[in-house]
């Protein structure tokens, strides 16, 4: 039987290779997946020399501040760069829209800033070509365009009647079939993980990450195969099978994601910055004034002092008092400010929710999501990294206003001036790509819709095959 | 033509895509109202919320009528708005991440520029599903799928040589069928903006630049079609559509891909976080200089000031405002740089759309809603206006040491926003 199956699969290959236009198609598809590699590539490069450089500048700068006053240097801040996984060669994902560089400073809670799609021309409002876009959108047309007719032109010629009439079964044409369309492409996939693999050998969690990502584009396009045939099957007029997978593909490749991502929009608007900012201030002013002698709040946190040190007047502590103030008000505005980052984050979220809910209209859609989460851009990776920041901002700053209580004497504040080597021993620790698992929520209904975009398909050509 | 266009009309598949067509055209127009009209609610409320803020400031913060002028540019935000224009919604280009409301205060202006928004950024890249994105994408394949096989289903049928023997002028037999085809497909693009023009009342020259779009580019993809599938040969309609389909890929996102590449290759633009990390190098530094290395060079650009009183303590707000604009000033070749590199991707992005017509018509409908880069940079330059317009409403309170009173706190400058 395997035989069997193997001789029509092989069968299929001698016809596709003799049609010629279906090799020409193939070449051409390897054309442009060449051309998507090298622009990918190339925006990779750019983005990687930019963060590299953001990078050592950044460090520079910090590392070279003189003598200061530890205020001043939480108002020079640090300067965060997101970090980059090489897989983003193949699925840039947000990379353009995100914002790569964030600024972290003392009682701010400052953005992602300096996006490349803000200052894009028209041109940048068309889908980039990327290797992923190519597996995504590029190789279920090209297949469509290929092998649209594989059956139907059977069936019109008789081949198939005669087929089954010498007793082969359904099951074994169809699989014949599907290995002839999917192992080709599947021999694509391979490759370019495998290349991918040799190229970013080494990266964080790669294995994980492109067998994952491999995994979810082999279903995606046996998804496709299965439909190919399905319909192919189903079809008398090879005319009517072409238009309807062409129709299929425009909606679940073009129409469907832009507007489920429009809906979510719709229903869940995101409230701007300015907006978010505003209420922070509201809830901060409710929480106390620093510099207002009467509030409830910082004369319980002096009295708190007082006692601690047992003494009667903040002139009399051993430590700066202003830099215990610094301390705290850090630690109130931080609470705010990371409630409103949650607010924000979940206001994203019900819209990524409402999405999801909705996801199974659109397999290629889903495959986007496993290809961006594998390659780390996805919006998970990204609040995974504002978090990380957000981290590292406040243990900086908190190190500055111990410095500031502790080596600053109250008495001569404004003028004293601290040794640079504490800059330089500052927390900062390395800010890190999160691990995949920060986008379990997409990963796992992602792959739950791709397994239903092989199911599907799979039932129906169970079902017309049995027809004939 | 009567009968052409009721024999289209009874095929049922036509029908359902002239529907299919006429639905989501007005679900695009829909939604880049709706996108539109979240982006008004929200200038309008920070509009409110601006005021309110102000005078809670002046509530708190005024003594004896009077207060420091150098907190006040210190604390006092000044808000900025990105405010969409009536036809904005037509086409959302770079609408959806520019920030519509932003916060600037007196300090360098090159470090609060480029504060970004809290968009989705998944939503971003996705696009906005408006009518552009809808006209630019599928007018040709409406066209593809209507006229592909104008010649190719008639043989079929095996009434190709009947009708040509049939009919005295076959070119015009064809003209009118293809006509009639395109007359269906440009109704369904027009008709919803027509309808959704007459229901929000809006200006009509507008409506006519888009109508001739529309006209223009469905009639580009009409004769392309026909021209293909009424060639001698076609005979076969799966190969014309493979065909016309591989053309639309190539216009539509080959092209413009290479293009960008192109131009991204030809004007490189310094990425604007070096901006930012020189603009913080230069305020922060300022710190640590000599007073006299801020004030020289700001009074050989403001000699108006240069006699006031010599600041003798450790700190004066006119020195610390000074080596604000100092930075700003130190950086300006770089932005000025930028900025030039960025209009010549735009001037070449003009020049590159006469040859690509789907990118013609993206920036042509960008253009009418005021959504593209160039308007980003006049918006950039209205906000740096009102930057100078504060600094120097600010300055002879600042240098004179003149007092900053309640009623010069009312006098500040307002951002006024005018689109063009």
């Amino acid at each position: 039987m395997i035989s069997l199956v193997w001789k029509i699969a092989s069968n299929e290959w001698r016809r596709l290779w003799h049609a010629r236009i279906p090799a020409l198609l193939m070449l051409v598809l390897l054309v442009l997946w060449a051309i998507a590699a090298l622009a990918a590539h190339h925006h990779w490069q750019d983005h990687a020399n930019t963060l590299a450089e953001v990078t050592q500048s950044s460090q520079q700068d910090w590392q070279s501040q003189p003598d200061r006053h530890p205020h001043r240097v939480s108002h020079f801040g640090d300067f965060v760069p997101k970090p980059l996984h090489p897989l983003s060669v193949i699925e840039p994902g947000i990379l353009d829209q995100s914002g790569h560089l964030v600024y972290l400073e003392a009682h701010r809670l400052n953005s992602a800033n300096f996006n490349p799609a803000t200052e894009a021309t028209s041109l940048g409002r068309f889908p980039l070509m990327t290797p992923a876009m190519i597996v995504q959108w590029w190789m279920p047309l090209f297949l469509i365009m290929i092998a649209y007719a594989t059956i139907t032109a059977e069936k019109m010629t008789g081949i198939l009647a005669f087929m089954r009439g010498n007793g082969i079964p359904a099951w074994a044409i169809a699989t014949g079939k599907w290995l002839a369309l999917f192992l080709p492409l599947f021999t694509l996939l391979c490759l370019q993980a495998s290349l991918t693999l040799a190229w970013s050998w080494g990266s964080d969690q790669v294995l994980l990450r492109l067998s994952l990502m491999l995994l979810a584009q082999a279903m995606y396009i046996a998804g496709w195969c299965l439909l190919v045939l399905a319909v192919s099957w189903f079809s008398r007029q090879l005319h009517g099978a072409l238009l309807m997978l062409m129709l299929c593909w425009v909606c679940v490749c073009m129409i469907f994601p832009r507007g489920l991502a429009n809906l979510a929009q719709m229903t869940y608007p995101t409230q701007p910055r300015t907006e978010a900012e505003h209420h922070a201030e509201i809830k901060l002013k409710a929480l106390g004034d620093s510099h207002n002698p009467d509030d409830p709040h910082f004369a319980a946190f002096k009295a708190g002092i007082l006692k601690k040190y047992q003494v009667t007047s903040v002139e009399d502590l051993p430590v700066n008092y202003h830099g215990l103030l610094m301390q705290e008000g850090e630690r109130l505005t931080t609470a705010v400010y990371r409630e409103q980052q949650a607010l924000h984050d979940a206001q994203l979220n019900r819209q990524n929710a409402s999405i999801r809910h909705w996801l199974w209209l659109t397999p290629a859609l889903a495959l986007q999501y496993v290809q961006m989460a594998s390659s780390g851009n996805d919006l998970a990776h990204h609040q995974a990294f504002i978090r990380q920041s957000e981290n590292r901002r406040y243990q900086l700053i908190q190190y500055l206003n111990q410095i500031h209580t502790l080596k600053v004497d109250q008495h001569d504040d404004h003028n004293t001036r601290v040794s640079a080597d504490f800059w330089k021993k500052a927390p900062r620790p390395a800010i890190i790509l999160a691990p995949v698992l920060v986008s379990r929520d997409s990963i796992e209904a992602a792959l739950l819709v791709l397994l239903g975009w092989i199911l599907i398909p799979g039932v129906l050509l169970i079902k017309v095959a049995k027809r004939t | 033509m009567k009968q052409e266009l009721i024999l289209l009309l009874k095929q049922r598949s036509i029908l359902i895509f002239l529907l299919l067509n006429l639905l989501l055209t007005g679900f695009s127009l829909f939604n880049g109202w709706q996108n539109i009209s979240h982006i008004q609610t929200q200038i309008s409320h920070a509009k409110q919320e601006e005021i309110i803020r102000k005078q809670d400031y002046l509530k708190q913060h005024s003594q004896h009528d009077s207060l420091d002028v150098g907190e006040v540019g210190y604390y006092v935000f000044h808000n900025i708005y990105h405010s969409p224009d009536e036809w904005s919604f037509i086409a959302l280009g770079n609408r959806l991440v520019t920030p519509y409301v932003q916060r600037i205060r007196l300090l360098g202006l090159q470090g609060q520029l480029y504060d970004g928004e809290s968009h989705h950024p998944e939503y971003v890249m996705l696009g906005g599903f408006d009518y552009a994105f809808w006209l630019v994408f599928f007018a040709p394949l409406l066209c593809i799928a209507l006229l592909h096989d104008l010649k190719a289903s008639e043989h079929q049928a095996q009434r190709l040589l009947f009708l040509q023997s049939l009919t005295a002028q076959p070119a015009l037999f064809w003209c009118q069928r293809v006509v009639s085809r395109w007359l269906l497909i440009a109704l369904t693009f027009s008709l919803p903006v027509i309808g959704f023009t007459a229901i929000h009342g809006l200006s009509l020259p507008p409506l006519l630049q888009v109508l001739v779009i529309t006209l223009l580019y469905t009639l580009l993809w009409t004769w392309l079609c026909a021209a293909f599938s009424l060639r001698t040969r076609a005979l076969n309609a799966n190969l014309n559509a493979l065909a016309l389909t591989s053309l639309w890929l190539l216009s539509c996102i080959v092209l413009p891909n290479l293009a960008q590449l192109w131009l991204h290759h030809r004007y490189p633009v310094q990425d604007g976080s070096q901006i930012a990390l020189q603009h913080r190098q230069a305020v922060h530094g300022a710190w640590d200089l000599p007073k006299t290395d801020t004030l020289t060079p700001f009074y050989a650009l403001y000699p108006q000031w240069q006699d006031t009183t010599p600041i003798t303590g450790r700190f004066h707000w006119k020195w610390y405002y000074a080596f604000q604009h100092m930075a700003d000033v130190k950086l300006a070749p770089q932005v000025a740089a930028r900025e030039q590199a960025l209009m010549q991707r735009d001037q070449s992005s003009s020049m590159l759309s006469y040859f690509l017509p789907a990118v013609w018509v993206q920036r042509s409908l960008e253009n009418i809603a005021y959504s593209n880069v160039s308007d980003l940079l006049a918006h950039r330059q209205r906000i740096t206006a009102f930057h100078t317009q504060l600094r120097h409403d600010a300055y002879p309170y600042l240098f004179k040491e003149k007092q900053f009173t309640t009623e010069s706190f009312g006098n500040m400058p307002v951002f006024e926003n005018a689109n063009k």
